[in-house]
């Protein structure tokens, strides 16, 4: 796979999903039932930045979904992203890969026509939400994979290998709601229904033993591989 | 008959989708933007439109209405003055 | 140690357009030399409310002659867009051998392609789609359940858009689609020229296309950033950006399998703002930070700039922050800079591509462009504004700037020559 890449490793990684959500040291954690079922539901609203976390995220409710699942992702990670120095944060580079795009908020722009609906109209929103919150200004990219997900992870080792960046974090996230499902003809022709959200931070070994070696693979997939292998936490809070 | 505060509460808050607020979480003397109502620049251009469109009320210049858009008292009085 | 320092250079190959000022790289060519604009109202769209109905719309005659060749793709125009600039590329692929002088009459055929595509496996070929929006206008449809194509409909999703012109262009190689607001462009030319340098590819096609649409002049109604009058970039009176449909397709090949001389990418580099969702920093910093990227990753310092092309929309913020960035990369010594957003409009998407195919004519006519649509300079931007184009004393190395929502910048630096 290339000794270039030694330097560099997968330090951190989370994912939210039907099952539940959590990171590779929490394993993932089932949602409290309400929840569980307002998203069985297709109720994304339910995913409140204070089902999770205690920080605070201004703007949060007002955002889009698809860039809550994104912020969320990032949130979700055991990174120390809270302790970072500026200079550090300045040659973080974000990646986002989505196979949902943003067509929810299109079709909400559409019923809902506004400046602030019209503005998440990108899918790269998410890129911008997620540096706007934690003063990322490294290189940044938004993909919509082709043929197979996972071209984020190919683009971060990229950045990285070149000193382009210091570090990265990728995210792949996907909604695939009511609005979206609207816009598709056959299940064929967009990717499979349901959402999730996972994300990934890479950055330079300290050979701690969480770190986990790069691997060409699908980022959802990798990302779930890491954080499911936990042992099983039972919520403190259920 | 409903009052002017009634109204332009509700159609505030109708027009920049805050779906979680009432208008008497519509604060009279707390700032709109930043702080209080935590409104930002894109929910200026949508108050914008709804101060035009429902109250034929044409603003040019964004710098002036933000003098205007400080708190919803001084929204209100803006919109006493100036409405068609 | 970066890898890319020892890789293959890549250069542009060719290029293919199709833009408000109609189909092929002569008209663009000329309008360039003329200094003209393609912006015009469009009277279908008045009494709708929108801000401004003044845009680089492709004519209807060109709609009309591509509706007639393809049948098939009648009602999917983002695909009869980017095709078209990509079969325009591919014609002009043929021109890139030495005693073939440019503007030569276009002969249109499929034959005119080069031996550099025979030699090129399909295997060995690659797309890069760069697109905001892609077939946005079969949204509505979509939702009333009115007849789109199912083509149509496919192309709301641009990663289908991007492997339905993969198959029709035959490509077997990678294919990707950056979709990364108005820096998608920049970004996916990035993309294009890594396959190459990390040998996935031989030839890259990367191609940026955006439709005119309701959707698209509705949201920039809602925020208030239309010029009613047309864009005038870096203009004191300037009130706001034209948008424009197009698209614009570069072939990318290794520099060693051109004839001389070649645009090569240099150097690239992109950014954050981190700091509002539409409004750039205020004081350029984002995109300085992408454009000294830029000029590392090139190996170059400032001074080596001969010409920058600026994002240049004739907003009030952007053009203003622009000048700042421009003033802290190159501080006293800002080289000559203009903005093609008066020609063509903003073409979102596929701004990156043809505002460096705009770079791509300069270089070869050795020419500085002008800036259409300024008529007073705003005192405050960094006097070294192209108003009229000129002829260069030397047009060696060029950079491309765009900046787009979300705070994202991008910075590209070109280098024309026979090296």
């Amino acid at each position: 796979m290339g000794e270039w890449m030694n330097p560099f490793a997968i330090l951190a990684a989370s994912f939210m999903g039907r099952e539940g959500c959590g990171n590779d040291r929490t394993s993932l954690r089932p949602w409290p039932a309400p929840v569980a079922e307002a998203l069985e539901r297709g109720e994304f609203e339910a995913l409140h930045w204070r089902t999770l976390f205690r920080s605070e995220a201004s703007r949060f409710g007002r955002m889009d979904l698809l860039s809550r699942l994104g912020l969320m992702a990032v949130e979700l990670l055991d990174a120390g992203l809270e302790t970072m120095e500026p200079a550090q944060r300045e040659a973080v580079g974000v990646c986002v890969e989505t196979r949902s795009g943003c067509t929810a908020a299109d079709v909400q722009f559409l019923q809902t026509p506004l400046a602030s609906t019209f503005a998440s109209t990108l899918p790269s929103t998410v890129v911008g939400e997620i540096c706007i919150r934690h003063r990322f200004r490294g290189p940044v990219m938004c993909l919509l994979p082709v043929f197979e997900p996972g071209g984020s992870l190919e683009i971060a080792r990229g950045w990285l290998q070149r000193g382009e960046a210091g570090a990265c974090v990728c995210v792949a996230c996907d909604l695939m709601d009511k609005k979206f499902a609207a816009c598709t003809l056959s299940p064929h022709d967009a990717p499979s229904g349901g959402w999730q959200s996972c994300a990934v931070w890479i950055g330079r070994r300290t050979g701690a033993s969480r770190e986990h070696p790069w691997r060409r693979n699908s980022l959802p997939r990798l990302a779930h591989s890491l954080v499911a292998r936990g042992v099983n936490v039972p919520n403190p809070g259920a | 008959m409903q009052s002017l505060t009634d109204e332009l509460k509700n159609k505030i808050i109708k027009a920049l989708n805050l779906d979680k607020i009432a208008p008497a979480d519509i604060k009279d003397d707390e700032p709109l933007f930043g702080t209080g109502l935590g409104l930002d620049s894109l929910d200026a251009l949508d108050l914008v439109s709804m101060l035009e469109r429902d109250y034929g009320i044409l603003i040019q210049d964004m710098e002036a209405a933000r003098q205007a858009f400080a708190s919803y008292r001084t929204l209100e009085d803006f919109v006493q003055r100036n409405r068609r | 140690m970066d890898p890319t320092m020892t890789a293959p250079r890549v250069a542009i190959a060719a290029s293919g357009e199709v833009t408000a000022l109609g189909l092929g790289q002569e008209r663009l060519e000329q309008a360039v030399l003329a200094n003209a604009s393609g912006l015009r109202d469009c009277p279908r769209l008045a009494g709708k409310g929108y801000q401004s109905t003044v845009g680089g719309y492709v004519p209807d005659q060109v709609w009309g002659s591509l509706r007639e060749r393809d049948p098939a793709h009648a009602d999917a125009p983002a695909f009869l867009l980017a095709d078209a600039a990509l079969r325009e590329a591919r014609a002009n692929l043929g021109r890139s051998a030495p005693n073939v002088a440019p503007g030569s009459p276009n002969t249109r055929s499929e034959s005119c392609e080069s031996t550099l595509l025979d030699a090129v496996p399909a295997s060995r070929r690659g797309l890069v789609l760069s697109t905001t929006k892609a077939d946005i206008t079969a949204l509505e449809g979509a939702l009333d359940h009115r007849p789109n194509s199912v083509t149509a409909q496919r192309h709301l999703f641009p990663a289908l858009l991007a492997a339905d012109l993969g198959a029709a262009h035959g490509i077997a190689g990678p294919v990707q689609c950056v979709s990364t607001a108005c820096v998608s462009g920049l970004l996916a030319i990035q993309q294009g020229a890594l396959l190459i340098q990390e040998d996935k590819a031989d030839l890259v096609f990367v191609v940026g296309v955006d439709l005119f649409s309701d959707f698209v002049l509705s949201g920039f109604t809602m925020l208030r950033s239309l010029d009613p009058g047309g864009c005038r970039p870096f203009d004191a009176e300037r009130k706001g950006l034209s948008l424009g449909e197009g698209a614009g397709a570069i072939v990318l090949a290794r520099r060693e399998t051109l004839a001389s001389p070649a645009l090569t990418v240099k150097g690239w580099g992109s950014s954050n703002d981190a700091n509002h969702l539409t409004g750039p920093s205020r004081d350029g910093s984002g995109l300085a930070l992408a454009m000294n990227r830029a000029l590392q990753k090139a190996g170059v310092t400032p001074l080596a700039i001969d010409f920058v092309h600026t994002h240049g929309t004739g907003t009030s913020y952007n053009d203003a922050m622009e000048g700042m960035a421009l003033r802290s990369v190159f501080k006293a010594q800002v080289p000559p800079y203009c903005s093609s957003k008066g020609l063509f409009g903003h073409t979102l998407g596929a701004a990156g591509l043809l505002e460096t195919i705009v770079c791509l004519l300069a270089a070869r006519h050795q020419l500085l462009p002008g800036t259409p649509g300024l008529r007073s300079p705003d005192p405050s931007v960094p006097d070294s504004l192209l108003q009229k184009p000129r002829p260069a004393e030397s047009l060696r190395r060029l950079l491309k700037l765009n900046a787009g929502f979300g705070g994202v910048n991008a910075a590209l630096v070109l280098e024309w020559g026979s090296g």
